[in-house]
Formats: structure tokens, sequence, C-alpha cells
């Protein structure tokens, strides 16, 4: 077998940047291997993808040195249309790769391009859906999707150019649980076919499969070798910006002998050594039960008016002041309709939504901001002034309040955020991390009582996503009531006092957080999983949610 | 959301080549100037409606029924005060209303239903690729018609964002419904900003996308749509020649016109 792909020295710093994105990169991947890419934000993973197609440095130009090869081909002297037959890149924004108005379309597009004759292109097309799992879906508009098959649309897509290597980059990370697995399953098709796959994830249950894993940190690989070498290595995966296998910490953490990647091998060694006896699960009851309902929805039904679609059904739900809630369910099960019925963006079609008693319609919308803050999934949806002052004072001088009392809320809410003397940067050079702080700096500046994020960890490498939801829970016991939308179970479990695990529009099960993971049967009738540790300590039975209580836990028996 | 009028149904309408589809939306455009005599417009927009229900577009007239039935009233209500007639109706100072400018009126808000209602059924019938790959047969080049294509692709996806930043903004308080047109103005700064970014971010994706699936717009291609005239486009082709041929030859004749103007 021979090498598809080899990497010498390779440097890259963008035109108009002086940070290198990219220092003296090496490496080599075999023929038909799975290489997995792990690093933080700004590590150079997506730079490294770009390269190998050529996308770096002739669409993205700048200071290049070193050499890369694929399969015998000079990168950087070939075009990225030549490239395109070589190498397969399937980019994170599946909504900007898709612009054909029918599924065959869109597939055809690169069989086109490689000027491939009409009964060729017809032959890919059926080979690639069929692959990919949408042959039903052929003349199908490709918005009409949901989020995991426009992800396996776009990768039909390139798969339809036959490359000899195929790069994804951060694939799942817009996607709900399913939509993850279904790509991921795709990809597992592509490596039983034998195939070069270069696969950027954070999400370490991904690596563990992977022939090789490659650890990148400030423009450098640092780490490279199979994944039972690099994923138990806890101080670099932390200095990296990436997420430790849970299990691995927890067996390092408790001086338990193996380093299970996999719950299933976690569950194996502790029987095999006897580490610890199962034992009946205590589920705590919710605390501060006492508090006065904040907001509450009553029986609510909601109808998209374009789509005729019942999106809510009879929903009740009651939310007390200072509670820290999670949101779960697929996509269209309807968390984001219903979290935007309790700021009054949507109105219910039947039934009502109280703030403290008092019916949403006669509440003003200036008025709302200070009530019910929302924090949109995206933060370039809002960010739209010069200086982050501006940017984090918009809506109290939408209130009307005077300059200085708006400095003093600027100055405040940006503490909070931990964005203090970033006052004069401009909002869109920052990273998306700090841009999601100023989004939330930006809400909270109203200083609303009550919280509401869509998705706030979405899109942030692991550290990031670590350092927002201890701002949130900063928030939370500062006084907020924090509502969080979410995909990621662990956040929902290691951060929420209460889940709501939504499906069909209906609520499933409403319950204290530990409870509610500990409810594996019903968490899969709305397709989720608890998180790995969870997963592990429904089976051991115990209570305790972050590593550290679960190891406390543990020792003491 | 949906902005596209695209149905897919498969009626002899929706498998003509896109050639005859656009030669065709043309000559019924052109059918649609000739008369400005109410009966006559009538009888087009009847047959417009009978198009329409042919190549089951009827779904898209329902959805811009509010349109259709604004532009017949405010045409019918407007133009008589700006065509004059000889047998007056009703005078008051300056202002007229004569029988004919009444009938014209008529005439001419019919007139722009029937033109709506001519490109609604074309874009109930045709796809965005199948109206591109019309104009790169009818000689435009395929750059040009590229671009052409993607720029209405991202209509909708441009709308979809759109109207997320507009709910981003009113959840941080942002009222767009209040103040004069001044104030409402400075208001669409939150709005367009964003969009802009967005725009930009976007169409830069979208062009990595598109090179990295080999495309390269000056170099050959080969196409998966291979539309092809057959029998029924020609014989298409024809009829609407003659029905436009024969409404023009009435019109000369002096058939069809109450006021000698267009």
């Amino acid at each position: 077998m021979g090498v598809a792909i080899s990497i010498q020295d390779l440097s890259f710093t963008y035109a108009e940047t002086t940070r290198p994105a990219l220092r003296n990169v090496s490496g080599e991947v075999e023929e038909g291997t799975y290489v997995v890419m792990m690093g933080h934000e700004g590590a150079g993973k997506s730079t490294l993808c770009c390269s190998l197609n050529a996308l770096v440095p002739r669409f993205f130009r700048g200071e290049y040195a070193g050499r890369v090869v694929v399969h015998d081909v000079e990168v950087a002297k070939a075009r990225v249309a030549e490239m395109s037959r070589r190498v397969g890149l399937v980019l994170q924004d599946f909504e900007a790769q898709l612009f054909s108005t029918s599924v065959e379309l869109e597939v055809a597009f690169g069989p086109e391009n490689l000027c491939l004759p009409r009964d060729e292109i017809e032959r890919r097309i059926d080979r690639y859906l069929r692959f990919v799992g949408l042959a039903e879906m052929r003349r199908r508009e490709p918005a009409s999707l949901s989020g995991g098959q426009k992800q396996r649309l776009a990768i039909a897509s390139v798969l339809a150019l036959e490359p000899l290597v195929l790069v994804m980059d951060e694939p799942t990370t817009d996607l709900d649980p399913i939509g993850r697995e279904e790509v991921l399953s795709v990809a597992d098709m592509l490596r039983q076919e034998r195939r070069t796959l270069l696969v950027v994830d954070q999400d370490p249950d991904t690596a563990v499969d992977a022939d090789q894993v490659w650890l990148m940190r400030e423009g450098e690989i640092v780490a490279q070798g199979p994944p039972r070498q690099v994923l138990t290595d806890l101080a670099l995966l932390e200095s990296c910006g990436v997420q430790p296998p849970p299990t691995v910490a927890l067996f390092q953490a408790l001086g338990w002998p193996g380093q299970p990647l996999t719950v299933e091998e976690a569950i194996a060694l502790i029987r095999e050594h006897n580490l610890a006896r199962p034992r009946p699960l205590q589920t705590p009851t919710l605390p501060a039960n006492g508090r006065p309902v904040i907001l509450e929805l009553r029986d609510v039904d909601y109808v998209y008016p374009t789509r005729a679609v019942e999106a809510l059904k009879g929903v009740n739900l009651q939310i007390r002041e200072g509670e820290f809630l999670a949101l779960v369910g697929q996509n269209g099960s309807g968390k984001t309709t219903l979290a935007k019925h309790l700021n009054g963006l949507l109105k219910p079609t039947r039934g009502e939504v109280l703030f403290r008693g008092r019916p949403l319609g006669e509440i003003r919308r200036t008025e709302m901001a200070r009530f019910v803050g929302y924090v949109f999934q995206n933060p370039d949806h809002q960010i739209f002034s010069n200086t982050v002052r501006e940017e984090v004072g918009f809506s109290l001088r939408m209130a009307g309040m005077d300059a200085k009392a708006v400095e003093e809320r600027v100055a405040e809410a940006l503490a909070v955020v931990g964005l203090s003397g970033y006052e004069e940067e401009v909002p869109f050079t920052l990273t998306k991390g700090e841009r999601q702080r100023v989004a939330v700096a930006s809400v909270l500046a109203a200083q609303p009582q009550v919280i509401i994020l869509d998705e706030p960890t979405t899109g942030l490498d692991y550290r990031h996503q670590r350092s927002m939801m201890e701002m949130l829970r900063d928030l939370h016991r500062r006084g907020h009531t924090v509502i969080i939308i979410t995909h990621s179970m662990w956040v929902a479990a290691e951060y929420a006092e209460r889940v709501v695990v939504m499906r069909d529009g209906q609520i499933l099960l409403d319950a204290p957080t530990r409870t509610a993971f500990a409810q594996e049967g019903i968490l899969a009738e709305a397709s989720l999983r608890p998180p790995p540790l969870l997963r592990l300590g429904n089976w051991l039975g115990t209570s305790g949610i972050p590593l550290d209580a679960m190891v406390e836990e543990l020792r003491t028996g | 959301m949906n902005i596209f009028l695209y149905l897919d149904e498969n009626t002899w309408f929706h498998r003509l080549d896109p050639r005859t589809k656009i030669i065709g939306v043309l000559l019924l455009f052109g059918i649609v100037m000739v008369f400005n005599h109410p009966l006559y417009m009538a009888a087009v927009a009847l047959g417009l409606v009978l198009l329409g229900a042919t190549a089951k577009a009827l779904p898209n007239f329902w959805r811009m029924r509010y349109i259709l039935a604004l532009l017949v009233v405010f045409s019918t209500v407007l133009w008589p005060f700006f065509a004059k007639g000889p047998t007056p109706l009703w005078s008051w100072g300056r202002l007229e209303v004569s029988r004919e400018s009444l009938m014209y009126a008529v005439a001419m808000g019919l007139r722009l239903a029937s033109f709506v209602a001519a490109g609604l059924i074309f874009l109930s019938i045709t796809t965005n690729e199948e109206f591109t790959q019309g104009l790169i047969r009818l000689g435009l080049p395929y750059p040009v018609a590229f671009a052409f294509s993607t720029a209405l692709r991202l209509v909708p996806t441009f709308a979809g964002a759109g109207a997320t930043i507009v709910q981003a903004q009113i959840s941080r308080g942002l009222d767009v419904e209040s103040g004069n047109i001044f104030q409402r103005a400075g208001k669409f700064i939150p709005l367009g900003v964003p969009l802009f970014i967005y725009a930009v971010r976007h169409t830069n994706m979208l062009a990595m996308a598109l090179e990295s699936k080999g495309f390269n717009p000056g170099a050959p291609r080969t196409w998966y749509l291979n539309p092809q005239m057959r029998r029924a486009d020609y014989l298409a082709l024809a009829l609407l020649t003659v029905a436009f041929l024969a409404a023009l030859f009435l019109r000369l004749q002096g058939y069809g016109q109450v006021l000698p103007r267009l």
C-alpha cells in the first residue's frame, strides 16, 4: 500500500496576518487509512484541510513554505479544479455547500465539471445517493432536508467526483445527535471500503475508531499516533483544548488499571478486575421548588402559519425563579419554537404564556428585553456595531437609557462574560467564542431576569464550551434563571438542574437532571443518549454527575 | 421558508424544453399586451387560468391571490384618472372619469394580473437549473447564466437569514414598527450589517465549495440535464405564435380596443 498524502515541513501564513496558521507541519497518510484530526479553534485544522486540495495557497493566498504531495501530485503547483479529482473536501457549513434545486442535480454538479458523459453522471448519482441513503430523495429540494440529510448530500456530491482522498472538516458540528450518527455511519462505510479518509472532529468518540489521531495546537502537530496512545495523554489533550475521553479520565483519577476509550470497554474492565460493584441508583429530588413561578406555558399549541405544521401540542411548563433548565431533543422536536414563546417572539395559536402571572401579550417589546433575554445560536446574526461597547449597549439605548448608565451597565456585562477591556475592539475580528460572549453580554446588559440561550456551545471548541458554561453557571449563581437549548448531552448533564426532553412538539420527560439521564429508555424514544460518564454511572448506580463527584462517590464506596 | 414557485408535477407543460418555456412565456406576455378592451382582456385572462389549470399551477395562483386582487383593484381605481375618453361619466374640478377610461382601467387591471399569471405559470413549471439551461441553449455564455442562476438561488437563503436576524434584534429590544420614516431607516442598520456580513461569508464558503468540486467557469463541461426540442415543443411554439399573430391582426383591424393606446 502506498502513501496517499505526504506533508513535508508545511508552513502557511494567511495574507494580511502575521501569525502563521501552520508551522512546520509534517505527516504521512497511508492509502486506505482513517485519520482523525483534533485541536482547539484556530489550531490550523481547517487550513491543513484546505492545503490538501490547493484551496491553500490558491484560493487563500499567503506565505507558503514546504511541500504537500497527494497521490504523486504536488498540491501547490496544481489548480483547485485539478485537485478535485484527487481530494474531495466536505465543509462544516453544509448550508453553504448546497445550491441546486434538486438532490440529483446537486450530485451531478461535480461530474459535470469533470466533463463526464451523461450516462456516467447518471450512474454516479445513483450510486452515491444510494451510498449515503438518499436514493428516495432524488427529486426533493435540498432546502427541505434535515441537517443530517443535507450533510450526507454534501458528502455524496463530493464522492460523486470519486476522489482518491476524502477530507471532512467538522462535518457533524452543526448537527443534532441523529444527524451526527447518520454522517458518522457514512464515514464508517467509507472506512470499510478502505478509502483514505481524513476527518476533523471534536468528539473523542469519533477518534476511537481511527487508525491515526493527529493532535494540533497553535498551528503545529503535537502528536500523531494510534488513538489508544494519543487519547490517553490527558494533559496533552487538555493543552490542545480537546475533550479527553471521559472514561479514561475516570480510570486515571481513580487509579484503576486500563485506559478504556469507550463505556463498553470500561464496563468490561470493571467486571474483569472487580473494581466496583453496581448498586441501585438513588436519584436526588429537585431542590428549590418553593420559589415562585417566573414563566409558565399553559396548554400551548403552535402552528407555523406558512407550513401548517403543528410545532407544539398542548405544552404545559412551569419555570421557577433561579432554575437552570436544559431543553433537549431532536431538530424539529419543538425546542426552539417553545423557547421563542418564552419571550414573545412567537405567539401561541392556542393557550397562553405568562411572565410572573402576566400574559406576555400585555408586555411591550422594549420592556420584554429586560424580563427575558434571548441569545440566538449564531452571534453573527446580531452583531452589527463597530465596537464591542456599542454592540453591548444597543438594547439599553433602544430602551432610552442615558449615556452614563449605559456605560456602567456595559462594563458590568462585559465583566460577567470575561471581556473587560474589550470595549474598543471591533466585534467582527474576535474569535467565534469571543463573539458568542459579546452576544451574551449584549443580552445581559439589559439585566434580564431570565436568560435563554439557543445552542450556546455549538461551534465552540471544548475549552470555549467549558468557559461559556462556567460563565452561565456564574450567572445562575447570581440569581438569573437560565434556560439553554442544547444538543450536547454532557453540557446538559453537567450544568443544568432540570432537563426537559421534547419530541414531536410535546414534552416527553421533565425531571431533575440526574433522574432524567437515568431513564435511558425514554431518552432513546427521543433519539437521545446520556453522555458516556452517565451511561457508566447508570450501570454502576452512582448519582454524582461531574467527573469529580463520580470519583468521590466511587472512592468512598 | 420557500419563495420558489416551482411545483414538482409531471404535466405536458413541465416536460417542455426550457427554450420553449422561455420563448413561450415571452409570446404570452406579447398576447397580454395586445388588447385594452376589458372583454377581450377577460378572454385572455380566462385563457391563462385554463393554461394554469392544465399546468397544475393553480396553487400558486391561490398563493398570490392577494397580489392578483390588489393589482386589479388598484388599477381599476387609479387608471380612470389618467386615461381620458370621449364619453364623460362624472367630473369634479379637473378630475374626470369617462366611460372609456373606466373600461380601460378594468382592462389594465386584468392585463397586470394576466402578466403576473403568465409569469406564475412559467415559474411553476421551470426549475432554476432548467431556466439556466434554457438561457445557455439560447446562446447566453455559461458563466453569465451560472451567475444569474446562483444569484436567484441565494435569495431564499438570504431571506431565511434575514428572518433570523430580525428576530434576534427584536429580542434585544429593537422596535421596527414605530417611528417616522427616517427613524425607521436608521433601524435597518442593525438588520442590514449582519445580513451583509452573512452574505459575504456565505458567498465565500460557496465559492470554496464550488472550486473544491472542480468548478471552472471557463472550462468545457457536460450537462446532466439534457433538454430536447420535441414535436410537442414545436407544436406549442407554433400555437402560441399563431395566437399572438391572430391577436395582433385583430387589434390592427380595430377590435379589442377602447382607447387608441397600448
